[in-house]
């Protein structure tokens, strides 16, 4: 799985009319792509449908960037 | 000092247009914007029809992500404020963003969100609940979001006072600027409750039609009437105080002379039959300016057997014998009852009326009631000068509240 290019679907679909361009590993949630914390539970729901994993909040708080969040993803599906 | 207050602008989005033109031209043309339900299986439901609008675009007023976490209810609103400020040319800046009001109340509320959120809880479980649902459905969203649209930063409330909502609106507004508290308001009310509770709620306590002909449903005051067409939409006013408004140099349309409320103590759904409190919130509205000018009155008129009775009794109470004389129609013959916007899309309606002199007919008036035997414009629109109208809206709980608009001169 593309992780990467599923991620990006879940940022659209929480964030519509986004320019897609923006969403790079560096791109920063709260700064870079103007999301709430309302926002990142949402899109903590969209990743959760997308790639079969739960994402505790107090994990996801720590993360400020789109490729941390990836490795994450990644690590949580190795298990 | 009392202010004079004045209409300056309007917009609206109901199930016979997306703006107040559209609207206007098919009232007056006596069109029914009621369908057969879509936005839902009603199959199973004992009501089948309804005034829903359809394929209204959120994006043409505001950005996919506030679309997106914007209940449908308040989404009209943003779009009927919109549309309500640019026709009066009120520009929002730091010169008055704080003297500029928003009172945009809904009966419902975000139950579409609320629906679809509840279903999710019980299928998936709390976790999986979206964090947006308390703004979506919150009634105050509709206001909140036009605050954010538009940069009005004075004070914001959205009251709920069910059918009657829209009328109270624009009372609460006028009575505001009237004494000084505002400059300016952006008033009215926005519904959007044609969803599965809503309309088995509603059909529940025997308040809906069963007549499953979209056009014939609604038939205020004719005696085969049998409850409301439910409906959605919002309807949206720029109030300000009349020297707000010239010192801008704004065009005006019509004045606000007069507002009264009142409630019924009686039922949680039924009106008082005798009208008596009705008639009371008619003599606050017309304190003012008296009862000889009224030449039309738009009536609350919901086809459903209890208001349609009470309410001509209120007016011949109110009126004595002139009351036979004073055209009184009901658009909801047209557009069906869109709860929480009916009062204020009604005032708008009632500007048009003094504006183009031509009064909109109560259409589906076949059958006579004996009960209801004023001259209610039937199935035609009628040419005649009005100089000042009031417009009555009730509401669940036992709201009374009328609005009495003038010519502005």
């Amino acid at each position: 799985m593309d992780i990467h290019a599923e991620l990006k679907k879940a940022i659209c679909k929480v964030h519509p009319g986004i320019d897609e361009s923006k969403i790079t590993p560096e791109a920063t949630f709260t700064g870079d792509l103007e999301m709430d914390s309302l926002s990142m539970v949402e899109l903590a729901l969209a990743m959760e449908d997308g790639f079969g994993v739960t994402l505790p909040d107090e994990e996801l708080a720590k993360l400020t960037t789109v490729g941390e969040v990836e490795a994450l993803i990644q690590s949580k599906m190795e298990k | 000092m009392a202010h004079r207050v004045v209409v300056t602008g309007y917009g609206a989005v109901s199930p016979l247009g997306f703006n107040v033109e559209d609207t206007w031209q098919n009232l007056i043309s006596g069109a029914s914007g009621i369908d057969i339900i879509s936005g839902f299986d009603a199959s199973t439901f004992t009501v089948k029809v309804a005034g829903e609008i359809k394929n209204f675009d959120p994006l043409a007023y505001m950005e996919p992500r506030t679309a997106k976490y914007t209940d449908r209810f308040a989404q009209f609103a943003i779009a009927a404020a919109k549309q309500a400020i640019n026709h009066s040319g009120l520009i929002i800046d730091d010169s008055n963003r704080y003297e500029i009001g928003i009172l945009i109340g809904s009966g419902i509320g975000g139950t579409h969100s609320m629906e679809e959120q509840v279903m999710t809880l019980n299928t998936r479980g709390p976790s999986r609940v979206s964090p947006f649902i308390v703004p979506m459905m919150i009634a105050d969203n509709a206001t909140g979001r036009v605050s954010i649209e538009t940069g009005i930063r004075g004070f914001n409330l959205s009251l709920v006072s069910a059918c009657s909502t829209g009328t109270d609106a624009l009372g609460i507004a006028y009575k505001l600027i009237k004494h000084g508290e505002l400059k300016a308001a952006l008033a009215g009310g926005t519904d959007a409750a044609i969803t599965p509770l809503g309309v088995a709620g509603f059909a529940q306590a025997g308040a809906l039609t069963r007549n499953a002909d979209p056009e014939t449903a609604s038939r205020p005051f004719d005696s085969k009437r049998d409850g409301f067409v439910i409906s959605e939409g919002s309807g949206v006013l720029v109030l300000e105080s009349l020297d707000f408004a010239l010192e801008r140099g704004a065009r005006i349309l019509a004045e606000i002379v007069g507002y009264g409320a009142t409630s019924d103590a009686f039922h949680i759904t039924q009106p008082l039959s005798s009208g008596e409190s009705a008639l009371k919130a008619i003599h606050m509205a017309l304190k003012e300016i008296g009862f000889e000018e009224i030449g039309y009155i738009n009536a609350h008129g919901t086809s459903t057997r209890l208001n349609d009775a009470s309410e001509t009794r209120a007016i011949k109470n109110s009126f004595g014998a002139r009351a036979y004389d004073i055209p009184v129609s009901s658009i909801k013959s047209m557009l069906g009852h869109m709860l929480g916007a009916a009062g204020s899309l009604e005032a708008i309606i009632c500007c048009k009326v003094i504006e183009q002199g031509v009064i909109p007919p109560t259409i589906n008036l076949e059958h006579p009631d004996p009960e209801c035997d004023l001259d209610y414009v039937p199935n035609a629109a009628r040419k005649a000068r009005v100089d000042a109208v009031i417009s009555n809206s009730f509401g669940f709980g036992g709201h009374n509240s009328v609005l009495a608009i003038r010519r502005y001169s």
